[in-house]
C-alpha cells in the first residue's frame, strides 16, 4: 500500500510483470514441475519416480509429508503459545506462523495427489475406517486440522470482504470460537506430528537400530516443535528483509530462547533412548547410516545449540537465520533418514530419487512459498512498516528502465 | 466352513516343477512366463536355495501388519484364514508394503491404475469348498491344505517322526503365527527364511493408539486448565485497572 505513494510509481503505471531472477527461476521450477506432474499422472511411478516394492515410499513421503507436516508445527506451538497461555509478546508473529502451517498442510494434501496411487480416492477415509490403522488416525488428524487452520487464517481474508455487517458478524463468531479452535489444533497436532512417526513402528526389523525405536513418536513429536518454530524465525526473517514488515529483531532472538532449550530436550530423550534400545554401539560403526545419523545430529542438535548459546548469534538477525536454517536442514536430514536412509540396509535396495520426484515436490514448496509471499503482500499477516521502503532494492525495482524487460 | 484353513509346504519334498506357479498364474489370468522374485504377476514363485526349492507367497498371517495398517481397510483377515485385498477400497498408500515383515505384497508399478497384489490362498475356491489352485496342483502332495489345527498337527507328526527335519515349524509362531507353515531339513535362515519374534505385529502400533484417548483427555484439558488461568489472571488485571480508574476519576471528582 505504501508502494502507491512512491513517486516511482507515476511512470509505471500499465506494465507487464518485470523479470526477475527470482522470477525465472519460479518459472523454471514449475515448468520442470509440470512435466513431472504430466509423467507420474500420464505414464505412471514407473516413469516418473524409482520407487520399488522394497522401498515403497520415498522422497514424496519422506520430503513431502513428514518434513511438509513437521515443519508446519510453528503454527499450532505458537497459536497454543499467545491465545492458551496468554504469552502476548509472540503476538505480532502468530499469523505468520499459522500462515506457513495452512500452506504447509496444504502442500502436503497437494502431495497426496501425487503421492498416492489413486488420488482420486483420497476421501475413502472420510467413510471407510480402520480403527486399528495408525495412518487412519493421521490423516484425519490431517484432515481435521486443516479445516483447523484454514479457520484460524481466515480473519486474513475476511477482513478484506468490503460488507461490514458479514464481516463482523464472520469475525465476532471467529472470536467467539478461537480458544476451543486453538485447543484442539494443539491436541490434532500433537497427535498426528507422534502419529507420523508411529507408522514407522510397524517397520521394525526393517529400520536401522539408529532409527527404529518404540519412542519414535516421541521423538517426532519433539523435533517437529523446534523445527517448525525454527521454519517461522526464517519466514519472518525472510520478510523483513525484502518486504515491508517489521518484526522487532528482539521477537526473533526471544524466538530462539524457545528453540535452544527444546533441542536440548530433544537431544537428551534421543541420547537416553538410543543407549535404552541397545543402539549405542552402532553410533561409532563406520557405515554410510552413521555418517548420516551424526550429519543429522550435527546440523539439528549440536550445531544449533553452540550457536544460539551465543550471544552475538541471537541477537544478529542474519545469523539466526543461519542458526535456523541449521536446524531445519537437520530436521529435513533425520526425516529423509527414517524414510530412506534407514530402510537401505534391510532392503538391499539403494534409493536414489528420480529428478522428477524432485522436480515436483520442489515445485510444490514453491508454490507455498510464493503464496506466502503474495498473501504477506496483501494481507495482515504480519505489522507493515509504512516508513521504510519497499525493500532494499526498492529504488532499483522501481524504475522500470533499469531492470524491466519491456 | 468355520474352521480356519492353512497350508502346509515340506520343503523336502518340493521336486521344483513350478506346477504351483503355473497353475496360480493360469487361476489369475496372468502370462505363463516363469518369474524369478515375486511380482504383481507372480504370486508364488518357487526359489532355489542350498540345493532345496522354496515357495514364496503371502503367509496370510494370523494378526496381519498389513490389515492393521491398511488406513480404508481393504485389507482383512477372513474368519476362513486368507487375508483379503478389496481392491475397490484401496488407494494405493502403499503403507501395507512397508508394514510386512515377509516383504510379500506387491505394487503395480507399471499401470496408470495401480493396485497392490498378493497370494490370498484362492480365498474365492476355498470359500466353495475347493483347496487352493498351487495345492491342487502339486503333484508330489509338496503343499497341502486343509483345517488349521489338523495342518499343524500334520507338520508337527513329521518334525517328531523324522529326524531330518529342522526341529521348527516356520509359521507356528512367526509374528504371531501364520496360516502357512513351512517344514525342511536346512535350518531355515540358510534358506532365506526371516526370524521373527512371536509377537504380532500391530501389537507395535496398538499400544501408540491406545494413548489416543489419554493424550486427547490429558492434553485437552491441561492446556484448557491453563487457558483458564492466564484468562483469569488477565480479567484480574482488567479489573484492577477498571477499578483504579474509577477511582481516581472520583478523585479527580473530589477535588
Amino acid at each position: 500500500m505504501s508502494r502507491l505513494s512512491l513517486p516511482t510509481d507515476l511512470y509505471a503505471e500499465p506494465r507487464l510483470p518485470r523479470v526477475t531472477l527470482w522470477r525465472v527461476i519460479v518459472a523454471i521450477i514449475f515448468g520442470a514441475g509440470c512435466y513431472a506432474a504430466y509423467a507420474r499422472f500420464a505414464l505412471g511411478f514407473q516413469q516418473s519416480t524409482n520407487l520399488v516394492d522394497a522401498q515403497p515410499w520415498g522422497l514424496w513421503v519422506g520430503l513431502g509429508t513428514l518434513c511438509g507436516v513437521g515443519i508446519s508445527a510453528g503454527g499450532f506451538a505458537l497459536a497454543a503459545a499467545v491465545y492458551l497461555l496468554g504469552l502476548e509478546r509472540y503476538r505480532p508473529v502468530v499469523r505468520a506462523a499459522v500462515l506457513l502451517s495452512f500452506l504447509g498442510y496444504l502442500s502436503v494434501i497437494v502431495g497426496m495427489m501425487y503421492e498416492l496411487g489413486l488420488p482420486w480416492r483420497i476421501w475413502h477415509p472420510i467413510v471407510m475406517w480402520n480403527r486399528r490403522s495408525v495412518l487412519f488416525e493421521v490423516s484425519w488428524c490431517v484432515m481435521l486440522y486443516t479445516t483447523v487452520l484454514t479457520f484460524e487464517f481466515s480473519p486474513a481474508l475476511v477482513e478484506r470482504i468490503p460488507w461490514a455487517r458479514p464481516r463482523n458478524l464472520y469475525l465476532r463468531f471467529h472470536h467467539e470460537i478461537l480458544v476451543a479452535l486453538v485447543l484442539s489444533g494443539a491436541v490434532l497436532s500433537s497427535l498426528h506430528q507422534s502419529f507420523l512417526g508411529g507408522l514407522y513402528l510397524l517397520a521394525q526389523g526393517k529400520l536401522d537400530p539408529l532409527w527404529y525405536s518404540a519412542s519414535l513418536p516421541t521423538l517426532f513429536y519433539l523435533s517437529a516443535v523446534p523445527a517448525g518454530l525454527a521454519a517461522t524465525i526464517m519466514a519472518v526473517y525472510l520478510c523483513n528483509r525484502s518486504m515491508n514488515t517489521s518484526i522487532q529483531p528482539a521477537m526473533l532472538a526471544e524466538l530462539s530462547h524457545v528453540v535452544a532449550p527444546l533441542l536440548y530436550v530433544y537431544a537428551l530423550f534421543r541420547g537416553i533412548d538410543l543407549v535404552t534400545h541397545g543402539s549405542a554401539p552402532y553410533l561409532w560403526m563406520w557405515r554410510e547410516e552413521t555418517g548420516l545419523f551424526w550429519l543429522e545430529i550435527v546440523l539439528f542438535v549440536i550445531a544449533p545449540v553452540l550457536l544460539l548459546s551465543q550471544e552475538r548469534i541471537r541477537n544478529n538477525t542474519f545469523h539466526l537465520y543461519v542458526t535456523c536454517s541449521l536446524v531445519v536442514m537437520g530436521f529435513v536430514t533425520n526425516r529423509l533418514n527414517v524414510a530412506i536412509t534407514a530402510f537401505e540396509r534391510t532392503s538391499g535396495f539403494h534409493y536414489v530419487p528420480k529428478w522428477t520426484e524432485f522436480a515436483l515436490t520442489l515445485a510444490t514448496v514453491t508454490a507455498a512459498i510464493v503464496a506466502f509471499h503474495y498473501a504477506v503482500k496483501y494481507l495482515e499477516i504480519l505489522p507493515k512498516n509504512p516508513t521504510r521502503k519497499n525493500n532494499r532494492l526498492a529504488d532499483l525495482r522501481n524504475v522500470p528502465q533499469l531492470v524491466g524487460a519491456n | 466352513m468355520a474352521t480356519t484353513r492353512a497350508i502346509l509346504i515340506d520343503i523336502t519334498k518340493c521336486i521344483g516343477c513350478r506346477s504351483c506357479e503355473q497353475a496360480c498364474k493360469q487361476i489369475h489370468g496372468f502370462p505363463p512366463e516363469t518369474e524369478q522374485k515375486l511380482s504383481p504377476t507372480a504370486l508364488t514363485v518357487v526359489e532355489e536355495r542350498e540345493g532345496r526349492f522354496v515357495r514364496r507367497m503371502c503367509m496370510n498371517c494370523q494378526d496381519p501388519a498389513c490389515a492393521s495398517a491398511c488406513l480404508v481397510g481393504a485389507l482383512r483377515k477372513t474368519a476362513l484364514g486368507p487375508v483379503t485385498y478389496d481392491s475397490s477400497r484401496c488407494i494405493g498408500c502403499r503403507y501395507c508394503i512397508v508394514a510386512c515383515p515377509f516383504n510379500v505384497p506387491r505394487y503395480e508399478w507399471t499401470k496408470l491404475v495401480p493396485f497392490v497384489k498378493k497370494c490370498d490362498m484362492c480365498y474365492d475356491r476355498q470359500v466353495q469348498g475347493q483347496l487352493p489352485a498351487c495345492v491342487e496342483a502339486c503333484p508330489v502332495q509338496a503343499s497341502i491344505a486343509g483345517g488349521r489345527d489338523e495342518i499343524l498337527e500334520e507338520a508337527q507328526r513329521r518334525v517328531l517322526l523324522d529326524p531330518k527335519y529342522v526341529k521348527h515349524i516356520y509359521g507356528s509362531e512367526e509374528a504371531g503365527g501364520t496360516s502357512l507353515f513351512f517344514i525342511s531339513d536346512v535350518p531355515f535362515e540358510k534358506l532365506g527364511f526371516q526370524s521373527l519374534s512371536p509377537q504380532p505385529m500391530p501389537v507395535l502400533t496398538a499400544n501408540a493408539l491406545g494413548d489416543v484417548p489419554t493424550v486427547v483427555l490429558i492434553g485437552g484439558s491441561f492446556l484448557a486448565g491453563l487457558y483458564w488461568i492466564t484468562n483469569r489472571r488477565k480479567q484480574v488485571v482488567w479489573a484492577e485497572a477498571r477499578e483504579t480508574a474509577t477511582r481516581t476519576g472520583k478523585d479527580t471528582e473530589r477535588s
